[in-house]
């Protein structure tokens, strides 16, 4: 197909204004975040174009945000997420290579099960959990924060669509060097895996990074409060710093862009097993 | 993210399609291998299947029994209320207007991503220097967490934020926003849009490639204009991706949650009082989980009546 000259200078002026436009309320927080305390409003009214290029900025919100309770919620949601990626494809992956290696009586039913169960929304039921988790006396605590985050149906279903994928050829030299199913998948099929781990540990640490309605029903002292609750009760303080707070979100942001930008591929990729095309 | 939840529709046929073939004569070595097999499954599966029955099936049977539940204060103990919960639910006033208020923010915000997403998609999928950047610079607000895009808006909707400095430097007055009631639905609306667009856009753009190049070199021949193409080629084969990220982004929309809880609480007078807000509030601030949970028991029925409808959509499409 071929495309006029003026045509290509059209759609061009057109996506640079669309990109801009999403894109502009995301630097204008960067930008603002250098300017100390509640200073950055001094360039919008009227606007300036300063209010995007922060000459003379400093990183006095940074270091206050980092010297305050902010700091521990950061270190908070590392643990957490972590441990939920590291416990999560603990669990997901032996599920995973029993559902697509080996067959057994009720293997069609169990899959079903696993597919109906993820589709039900976490948030719907988080409510009717939490109350769970108190008689089961987790709340406020590191596995009440990460339980919930295991059952990842998704995780399972990435991860047997790639074993589904490994040439059955492999699998069966495991067994003819007498590996039994479990050596096999750690010596052979793990180490060809790296796509799909990372693509269902992107979901599950996601999955964490993103929460907010279950930290705040279960983790409610200090001590194990999560970054995106420290972040909300900055706004809740007697004098508020909304320096800080856009400092804060531009951390909390920045850490799942720069993961998604290295593992763009395996992401997109596992996100497309899961999605439309089955 | 609830979208992730709503892929798999397509899997279930799979797994139906995936039974074992005609076993071949079972000797006694074959049989106990099998059984052997079963075993080793089964132990594998077994963290699995325990955290998904406690943490996603335990959960939902427990928000129905509670929910014929009552704690009575005076005697400090639960007893069983049948049906009240439920009665005194649907007869409120303030339940009818939390149910109006989150459909008509449903019904509009839906449908408004799904024409957005597909209007981006379309426009960066054609021949544009740098198109991956622009690109690009679409999805990175779909990297934000959902709970930060709340007071990156707050403070750029506040009456000295970079909306209304925007607005004033094309002339046009300064709005209110969250703090009136006729602008806060609205500009809830506009926070979720900005986090959800890049997203929905990225399946849009998927569904995009998978429409044969050869369809349009046909029509084209036929002497069909953009528009026409548009219309009778590229929007007809998008029905199903189309389809897919409006049902996904409105299970998504049901649960929307922080924003109302860190900036409005619902307010003001009501009208930013999202179903998934007054449940928390009904069961944990004003302590009467009872209602609370037929609360949660009405928000899954409604989502399960979407979800089959997705269901019935997609397998329609498939034949």
């Amino acid at each position: 197909m071929r495309q006029s000259r003026s045509a290509t200078i059209l759609l061009l002026a057109a996506a640079v204004a669309t990109a801009m436009a999403v894109f502009l309320p995301l630097w204008w927080v960067f930008a603002s975040s250098l300017r100390p305390g509640n200073s950055f409003v001094k360039y919008t009214s009227p606007l300036s174009w300063r209010a995007f290029i922060p000459v003379g900025g400093d990183f006095t919100n940074y270091s206050g945000l980092l010297g305050g309770e902010f700091t521990r919620g950061l270190l908070n949601s590392f643990l957490v997420a972590g441990l939920t990626i590291l416990f999560g494809l603990a669990i997901a992956v032996p599920a995973a290579w029993a559902l697509a290696s080996i067959e057994f009586p009720g293997r069609g039913a169990v899959f079903a099960f696993v597919i109906v169960v993820s589709m039900i929304p976490f948030d719907t039921i988080a409510i009717p959990l939490s109350s769970l988790f108190q008689t089961w006396h987790l709340s406020d605590s590191y596995p009440g924060l990460i339980l919930p985050a295991l059952a990842n149906g998704f995780a399972i279903f990435v991860l047997r669509q790639f074993f589904l994928g490994i040439p059955r050829e492999l699998i069966d030299a495991g067994e003819v060097d007498g590996l039994g199913r479990v050596a096999t998948l750690w010596r052979i099929v793990l180490p060809l895996s790296r796509p799909a781990l990372i693509g269902a540990g992107m979901m599950l640490f996601l999955s964490q990074w993103q929460a907010y309605l279950w930290p705040l029903l279960i983790g409610t002292s200090p001590e194990r409060q999560l970054a995106p609750i420290a972040l909300a009760n900055l706004s809740t303080l007697f004098s508020v710093n909304l320096g800080q707070i856009l400092a804060g979100s531009f951390v909390l942001s920045i850490i799942p862009m720069v993961l998604l930008l290295f593992f763009q591929k395996q992401y997109s990729a596992s996100l497309s097993t899961t999605g439309l095309k089955g | 993210m609830a979208d992730t939840a709503h892929r798999s529709a397509v899997a279930l046929n799979d797994a139906a399609a995936d039974r074992p073939a005609a076993r071949p004569p079972v000797t006694r070595a074959k049989r106990r291998r099998a059984r052997r097999d079963t075993a080793l499954a089964f132990t594998l599966l077994a963290p699995a299947l325990v955290a998904m029955v406690t943490m996603r099936v335990v959960p939902m049977f427990s928000a129905v029994w509670q929910s014929v539940q009552q704690l009575s204060l005076s005697q400090g103990r639960t007893t069983f209320a049948g049906l009240e919960n439920y009665r005194f639910l649907l007869t409120n006033s303030d339940f009818h207007s939390v149910l109006l208020v989150t459909l008509v923010f449903n019904l509009v915000l839906n449908p408004a991503i799904v024409v957005l997403s597909t209007a981006l998609a379309l426009l960066l999928s054609q021949r544009i220097p740098w198109v991956g950047l622009w690109r690009s610079l679409v999805f990175v607000p779909a990297a934000v967490p959902g709970v930060v895009v709340t007071p990156i808006w707050s403070t750029a909707l506040q009456p000295d934020g970079l909306v209304n400095a925007v607005l004033r430097a094309v002339g046009l007055p300064a709005q209110p926003f969250l703090t009136s009631s006729s602008q806060a639905l609205f500009s809830i609306g506009i926070m979720v849009t900005w986090g959800a667009l890049g997203y929905w856009m990225i399946f849009i753009i998927a569904g995009l490639k998978d429409i044969p190049e050869s369809l349009y070199e046909v029509a084209m021949l036929d002497g069909a204009g953009w528009w026409r193409r548009l219309f009778s080629i590229t929007l007809p084969l998008l029905r199903r991706p189309m389809s897919f990220v409006l049902i996904a982004c409105t299970v998504g929309s049901f649960l929307i949650f922080a924003p109302v809880q860190i900036l409005t609480k619902g307010g003001p007078n009501g009208s930013t009082n999202l179903i998934m807000y007054d449940i928390y509030n009904n069961a944990y601030q004003i302590g009467d989980l009872g209602v609370g949970q037929a609360e949660v028991v009405v928000l899954m029925l409604i989502l399960a009546v979407i979800v089959a409808i997705q269901f019935r959509l997609l397998r329609e499409d498939s034949k």
